[in-house]
Formats: structure tokens, C-alpha cells, sequence
């Protein structure tokens, strides 16, 4: 077990730099491909690096905050974002996340702070999040990548969005950029949701995202913008909890920055020359590789906190096995993302018109 | 010919005055029920899309694709009807926007009081009360929201029409004389011009329509524009195999002189009085075009005074070249066009060196000022951004920099697009000296946060940890008295510092990959 700094922070050498600033590439490359989250690859890396689950989460959140601004103010210029929307559901995501620290903070704190055990609690109870969550997450978007390649549909989330529709819950509040009407105990209960799942995991966006595109029917683009714009404040607040805990590592949220906001701009760009279905399917399977990746590393935390009967020196191995996983799933997306994005750069340079002409068609009848 | 159409809501009676005008004026009447079944006798699923468009839920490629289908079907089938007949009526829910740009459609909205359409669901679908002003409410919700999907606008702005009839207070026999009266205006009688704006919208719509049933084509996602018999095709990188195809299936379509596919992400439309292919804006467009991989749409706002008849027309093709070859095209317009192609700003010229480069969305002339505007631009066509040049000339500097901002604030508030003027242009959009400053500048300040963070790592740590220095610091202050003390400053702390570090590398990586044009 590597010794941490005041208990909490790990030694940082210029290979682990190297380390985050390569997890927040990969990170930022998937969150901007994918339309959210990317901590789901940040913080379960940052965990395989030594750091604590809550510092990790902190951290992340933290960095979040920033992007987030940067991504939402992007957003705003092509009038992606709703404004009212995302402030409708920020008090509920505060509670959300206050109620995340304090779970993460409780579980932390538990143990003592000191010796093996110290971070095992917090971190198992974020890594069960993380493998029940995104398990959901990976599957529903696989299916739904299936079924609309099979045959255009919604995919199963429809259920739950007719199913609400029917439901009669006054006060309606109107979007108008989105431009729909949604019950607004329907927008507090997903605010609360989010923000506990971006406190936790620090991936809110993954509810957030499908909340506002399948329950309350916003268009694709709006739903991205808008959350990102929900997840700057969201950021804010829990940047400001958890820093007041004191569970922010500045170094790692800044380290982080120098990959994932030049990668986040590539993903995005991504997005703009790969086919819907393949988004989805390569999504998909990046995050069940990550889920994978989470679960390899839960018998190690599970002995740690004497749970579970085995040999302490196979943790390395399972540490190894998770990291290993975790780095083949995002860089092998990352490499296939950033493949279809200089392909598309080059082309974009080499192809301009085909102007077929009239030779060609004989004359008109 | 005459077009006249009725948007009605359910039960609210515009079906009978239909048909009630069109007997009287002796003009074949179409309903939207007629166009639902040809359609999906065509094979487009309707029902399906209609409950994707106006449900929740993810709009799939394969949905979208179903929907162009759909919109060029309605298209070229109310166009084939219009032909057909001296004078058509249409009614259901928005055929006026199914012919986007072409004038002097009489487009009239009607409606019913409400509890009178309450008692006719009550009575015709045997419901109680509640429930038939229920079944009512969700109807006109899917049916607002449908529109808004498919067309971009508000079911319910009056403005989208030329007269709105509450049916409450007025008979059937009333309210169709008034309508008669109406369509005798000059206002609502086609012209020449009108009428090749609908043959150019007939042209595109059968080209999508071919390209839809074709099974080598029917896979992409492309966009059709027509003008003058000069179809363009434009389609998405990803589905560049597409292009191979085009001419083969487009080429019986009557009328047509020439196809042109062009790859292109996206469209920019740029809206300008008079256009010059060596002018400073022209290279910036041209400049973000090829950043963007995008299509340039132009629109020549012309003054009033200058139309022939106060009309919308289309101008003269770009590189035409191939005109020779086919037959005349001339739509009854001839006189018109050749006046047009004489003088048209510089518009043909541009669009010449636009195609050159791979880069012609087309292009038009629109005489008048913001509505009529507004009413030519397809609101459906997912613009990336709309730029306005120079426009009203004539009214002086300070006047033309005012009405230029009001227009730039009007297009913004109705096209999704960001609308920007030509000087927002280069500050918001391109690389200049301005942002090589700005990224030095921002760079150099990020580089001295790196440094003092990670040179001051220990005491930064025990400053976030609460721990060590700052603990001590802080041992007989009022912080450290308070349980919440210390927290709170590293909370201020870390508050503060973050977006500022995001903001200065963010702008450094922006900087960095607008200059490598890659946004």
C-alpha cells in the first residue's frame, strides 16, 4: 500500500503525472465522443494510480467544473443550451450531490483514516455504484444501438417516457429552447438523481443525458448542451463540497485539464464523421470494459476490509488486471476515435466537389 | 393556379369550410388524410414516425432518413396535385410550409371555440367530458410539437399566416364568402416568379424522392436543393459512396439539366446586398467553409424597389455549362430570369467561384427587407451559422449598421443558428492576430500557474488537506474556532482557481486547434 500525503494524497513522480495527464486524455476524448461522463474512465484510473475513491471522485468533480464551462459556453454559442432547464433541476442535484459526499465522506472516515482498510470501505461503495450504474448504462445503449439498426426504434427507454407521460403531475413547466412541457416533480427527482450519481461516481451526465432526452423529450444536441451546462454548476457545488472536506487533490485536477480538454475537442469533432450506431456500439462497449475492469478490482477491497479471506499480495494482481483492462478499453476506443478523426481531417483536405456533369444524363424526356 | 391552404385542428370544422371553398371556386381539394394514405402506400411509415417525432424518445438515423422521405413525398405530391389543377385547396395541418419560399399561398388558420369542439369529440367518439377535453389537449400538444419538429415554427404564431378564422361566431357560408373574396386578392394570385420557385422546390423534392426509392441510394442522409433545373446533392462524408450513384438515379427526372453532389458536414447561409468573390468576407467564408466542411448558401437581400414584381426569385445557376445541351427550360419565366441574370449583385459570379472550390449551396435573390427574408429561408435546413454581410446599402452607414443588428437579433430569435455579422465573423470564427495575443498571453499565464502549483506541491497540500502550515496558521483564529473555518477557505479557494486554470488552457487548446482549422 503506497504511504499518502496528510493521508489522503499520493506522491506524484513525473510517471504518474504522465499517467493522469494520458487519463484525462483518454477521459476527455470519450466525454466529448460520447456527449458525457469520461470520469468513467478518469476516476476508476486515478483509483488504480493509489489515489483514495473519494479524492479520486473530488478531483475529478472538481475538474469537471472547469470543463464543463468551457464545454457549456461552446455549447451556448450554437443555442444548444436551456437554460432553464438546467437551472430547474440544479437545487435537487445540490441535495444529490451533498448527499454524496456525505455518504463518501461517512465511509471514508469510518476506518479511522489510517493503515489498509482506511480507503477500502469508500472505495468499494463507489466501485458497487459504478458497476450497478454503468452496467445499466452499457447495456440499454447496446440494445438500443441493436434494435435501431434492426429497425429505427427508441429502444426500451420509450417505456419509461409513455409511461410518464400518462402520469397526470401538475405543476407542467415549459422549455422553451428544448421546447417541451415536463412535469416539474419529473425534473426535480432527475436533478437529484444526477447530482447524487456526479457526487459518486462524479457521472452524472449518464443520467442526465438520457433523463432529458428520453423522459422529457429534448432534442440530442440541447440535452448534451444543457447538461453540460447543469454539470458546470453541478461541478461548482461539488467542487466547493468536497474541497471543503478536503478531498481535492489540486495537482490531479490540474494534470487532468492538460489532457482531457484537448481531448474533449477531438472527440467531439469525432462525433461529427462517425455513424450513430457505431457511436453507440463502441460506447457501449468501452464502458462495459470499464465495468469490467471495476468489478476485477472488488475482491482487493473486499479483503482489505476483511470481508473476504485471501492472500494480501495478490492485490497487485488484481490492481494490475483492473488497470490493465481499464487502459485497454479506453486507449483501444481512444485509438479507434482518434483513427475516424484524422481520416475525416485528411479527407476533409483532399476531397472537395464531385461535380458530375451533364454528359452524363441524357436529355431529359 | 392558385394554392390555398387551410391548417385546422381536430374538429374544428376547417375540413368542411375546405371543401366548402374549393366547390365554390371549382378547385380540387386535398386533405392531409389523402396524402397519409399515398404515403404510406409508398411505404413510409407515418404512424411510427409521426409517434418518434412527437413522443420522447432518441431520433434514430434510420428515423430521420424516414422523415426527408416523408417531407419530399408531401412535397412533390402536393406539387403534382397543384399542377394538376387550375387551383388547389389543401387542408390539414401545415401544407404552406411544405412549400417553403414560394409566395402568395393563401395560408389561413382556422379555429373553434373550444367548448363547441369539446362537444363534437364528445358526440362523435362517444367520451365523457374530461376525457374529450383531454383527448383534445394531447392531440393539438402532438400536433405543435410535430410541426415544430418537422418545420422548425410554431404551430400557433399567427404570423405564419395570411388570416386566422375563429369559426365560433361565424357560419360555414360566411366564413367561406370571406375566403372567396380573399383569394381574389392580387396579393394571393400566382406569378411567374412564385411559380418557378415551386417548379424548383417540385425538381428537388422528386430528385430526394428518387434517391429515397432507389435501394443503391435510399441509405444516405442527403440534401436536395434545385435551381433552375441544376439539381444539388448534398451529402455527409461518411456516406461519401453515395456520390457514385447520384447521377444515375436522378437522370430521368423531367426538367433536370444537371446534378451536382457535393460533400459538405454542413451549410452556411451568408446574406448579403451585393456580393464580390474578392472581397475580404468572401475570403472568411470561404476560409470557414473549408474548416467546417460545409456547403455556402447564398441569399441576395435585394431592396424592394429593385424586384420586377416585389417578388422572390431564384437567380441563374452557377457554371451552367451544361445548359446547351438540353432543352430550353423556361417555365413560362423567360423574360424574368434573363432581366435577373443581367444584374444580380454579383451573385452568379460568386456562386461561379464558390463551385469552383467544391463549396456552392446554391443561391437566390429575395427583394424586400426581414419578412420576406425570413420566408425564404428554409427553416428545416440545418444551418451551422448565418452570416449577414453589407444589406440595405442605401440607407447610410449608421442606419445600415442598426438595421443590420435588428436583422441580426430577428433571424436569431427564429433560425436555430447562430446569426452573426460580418465582424463578428473573424473575431468569433477565425484565427487572426488578435488570437495569436490572446493564446500568448493565456498560454504564458497558464505555464506560471503549472509551475507555482507544482514547485509549492507540499504546503499547496497541507493548505487542501487542512493539515500541517495552514492548521497551524490558523490554530487561534476564529477558523480554526469554528468547526466549518478552514473548510471554507480551501472550498473559496478551489472555487475560484479552477475555472480560471480551465478557462486559461481551454482558450490556449482553442486557439491552438482553430489555427490547425480543426473545430
Amino acid at each position: 500500500m503506497v504511504e499518502l500525503l496528510f493521508g489522503r494524497f499520493i506522491e506524484l513522480n513525473l510517471f504518474v503525472a504522465i499517467q493522469v495527464i494520458v487519463l484525462g486524455f483518454i477521459g476527455g476524448i470519450l466525454s466529448g465522443f460520447i456527449g458525457s461522463g469520461g470520469a468513467f474512465f478518469m476516476t476508476p484510473g486515478m483509483m488504480n494510480l493509489g489515489v483514495p475513491g473519494v479524492v479520486a471522485v473530488g478531483s475529478n468533480i472538481t475538474h469537471k467544473f472547469g470543463k464543463a464551462m468551457m464545454g457549456s459556453r461552446k455549447h451556448g454559442e450554437y443555442g444548444n443550451v436551456d437554460k432553464r432547464l438546467a437551472l430547474s433541476m440544479v437545487a435537487t442535484s445540490f441535495i444529490g450531490i451533498r448527499l454524496a459526499v456525505m455518504i463518501n465522506s461517512a465511509l471514508f472516515g469510518e476506518s479511522g483514516g489510517h493503515g489498509e482498510g482506511d480507503t477500502a470501505a469508500s472505495n468499494l461503495y463507489i466501485s458497487m455504484v459504478f458497476i450497478l450504474i454503468l452496467s445499466l448504462v452499457a447495456i440499454s445503449m447496446l440494445r438500443d444501438a441493436l434494435k435501431s439498426d434492426e429497425e429505427g426504434g427508441g429502444g426500451p427507454s420509450m417505456k419509461i417516457a409513455n409511461f410518464i407521460a400518462k402520469l397526470n403531475l401538475p405543476p407542467y413547466v415549459n422549455f422553451k429552447v428544448a421546447n417541451v412541457r415536463v412535469s416539474l416533480w419529473v425534473v426535480l427527482i432527475c436533478g437529484l438523481a444526477t447530482g447524487y450519481l456526479a457526487g459518486t461516481i462524479g457521472v452524472g451526465g449518464f443520467i442526465g443525458v438520457p433523463s432529458m432526452i428520453y423522459i422529457f423529450g429534448v432534442p440530442t444536441a440541447v440535452a448534451a448542451g444543457s447538461e453540460l451546462y447543469l454539470a458546470m454548476f453541478m461541478g461548482a457545488w461539488g467542487a466547493l463540497n468536497y474541497a471543503f472536506e478536503g478531498f481535492v487533490d489540486l495537482r490531479l485536477t490540474m494534470l487532468l485539464y492538460l489532457g482531457s480538454l484537448l481531448g474533449v475537442y477531438l472527440g467531439a469533432y469525432g462525433v461529427k464523421v462517425v455513424k450513430e450506431v457505431m457511436i453507440r456500439v463502441v460506447t457501449g462497449l468501452i464502458i462495459l470494459l470499464c465495468v469490467l475492469s471495476r468489478a476485477v478490482a472488488v475482491p482487493m477491497y473486499l479483503r482489505q476490509l476483511e470481508w473476504l479471506s485471501m492472500n494480501p499480495d495478490w492485490d497487485k494482481y488484481f490492481n494490475g488486471a483492473s488497470k490493465g483492462l481499464l487502459f485497454f478499453a479506453g486507449i483501444s476506443g481512444t485509438l479507434l476515435i482518434l483513427y475516424h478523426v484524422i481520416k475525416a481531417y485528411r479527407q476533409r483536405r483532399r476531397i472537395r466537389t464531385t461535380l458530375i456533369e451533364a454528359e452524363t444524363i441524357p436529355e431529359a424526356a | 393556379m392558385q394554392i390555398i391552404c387551410i391548417s385546422r385542428g381536430t374538429f374544428s370544422g376547417g375540413k368542411d369550410l375546405a371543401e366548402n371553398l374549393a366547390e365554390r371556386l371549382d378547385y380540387a381539394c386535398l386533405s392531409r388524410e389523402e396524402l397519409i394514405d399515398s404515403a404510406t402506400k409508398e411505404g413510409i411509415p407515418v404512424g411510427k414516425l409521426e409517434m418518434a417525432m412527437v413522443r420522447p424518445g432518441v431520433f434514430s438515423q434510420r428515423l430521420a432518413l424516414e422523415r426527408d422521405h416523408y417531407s419530399a413525398f408531401s412535397t412533390a405530391f402536393l406539387c403534382d396535385k397543384i399542377t394538376e389543377s387550375d387551383g388547389l385547396v389543401y387542408h390539414g395541418r401545415t401544407g404552406h410550409l411544405l412549400l417553403a419560399g414560394v409566395r402568395h399561398v393563401l395560408r389561413v388558420r382556422v379555429l373553434a371555440d373550444e367548448e363547441q369542439r369539446i362537444r363534437t369529440v364528445m358526440q362523435n367518439l362517444g367520451l365523457d367530458r374530461d376525457k374529450a377535453r383531454k383527448y383534445l389537449r394531447e392531440v393539438d400538444e402532438d400536433r405543435k410539437r410535430w410541426v415544430y419538429s418537422m418545420y422548425g415554427v410554431s404551430w400557433e404564431d399567427a404570423a405564419n399566416y395570411d388570416l386566422v378564422l375563429n369559426l365560433a361566431f361565424m357560419n360555414l357560408e360566411n366564413a367561406t364568402s370571406a375566403l372567396v373574396n380573399v383569394a381574389q386578392l392580387p396579393d394571393f394570385q400566382m406569378t411567374p416568379a412564385a411559380r418557378k420557385v415551386l417548379e424548383d422546390l417540385h425538381l428537388a423534392a422528386r430528385a430526394r424522392l428518387a434517391l429515397a426509392r432507389d435501394e443503391r441510394t435510399h441509405w444516405a442522409g442527403v440534401k436536395v436543393r434545385a435551381d433552375k433545373g441544376v439539381v444539388t446533392v448534398t451529402y455527409l462524408p461518411q456516406d461519401a459512396k453515395v456520390a457514385e450513384f447520384i447521377p444515375a438515379v436522378c437522370r430521368n427526372l423531367p426538367d433536370l439539366k444537371e446534378v451536382r453532389a457535393t460533400m459538405a458536414m454542413t451549410n452556411l447561409l451568408w446574406i448579403q446586398e451585393e456580393f464580390r468573390p474578392n472581397s475580404g468576407l468572401y475570403e472568411q467564408v470561404l476560409e470557414l467553409a473549408t474548416k467546417w466542411n460545409a456547403a455556402v448558401e447564398l441569399i441576395r437581400l435585394a431592396p424592394e424597389g429593385e424586384s420586377p414584381q416585389g417578388e422572390t426569385t431564384m437567380a441563374e445557376p452557377a457554371q451552367a455549362t451544361a445548359a446547351k445541351n438540353f432543352r430550353e427550360y423556361n417555365g413560362g419565366i423567360e423574360d424574368e430570369s434573363s432581366d435577373l441574370s443581367a444584374d444580380d449583385g454579383g451573385l452568379k459570379q460568386t456562386l461561379d467561384e464558390l463551385a469552383k472550390v467544391g463549396k456552392s449551396g446554391g443561391g437566390r435573390v429575395v427583394y424586400g427587407g426581414q419578412s420576406q427574408l425570413i420566408n425564404a429561408i428554409d427553416r428545416s435546413m440545418p444551418y451551422t451559422l448565418v452570416v449577414i454581410g453589407e444589406v440595405f446599402k442605401s440607407k447610410g452607414h449608421a442606419a445600415m449598421l442598426r438595421i443590420t443588428r435588428d436583422l441580426r437579433n430577428f433571424l436569431g430569435d427564429r433560425i436555430k443558428a447562430p446569426v452573426v455579422t460580418a465582424d463578428e465573423l473573424g473575431s468569433h470564427y477565425l484565427f487572426g492576430k488578435r488570437d495569436i495575443i490572446q493564446a500568448g498571453v493565456f498560454l504564458g499565464l497558464t505555464v506560471l500557474l503549472y509551475f507555482l502549483v507544482f514547485t509549492y506541491e507540499e504546503p499547496i497540500l497541507a493548505f487542501l488537506a487542512q493539515a500541517g502550515w495552514y492548521a497551524e496558521a490558523c490554530r487561534d483564529t476564529f477558523l480554526a474556532k469554528a468547526d466549518w473555518g478552514l473548510g471554507v477557505i480551501v472550498s473559496i479557494v478551489v472555487f475560484i482557481i479552477t475555472p480560471i486554470v480551465a478557462y486559461f488552457y481551454g482558450s490556449v487548446i482553442m486557439a491552438a486547434l482553430k489555427l490547425i482549422k480543426m473545430e
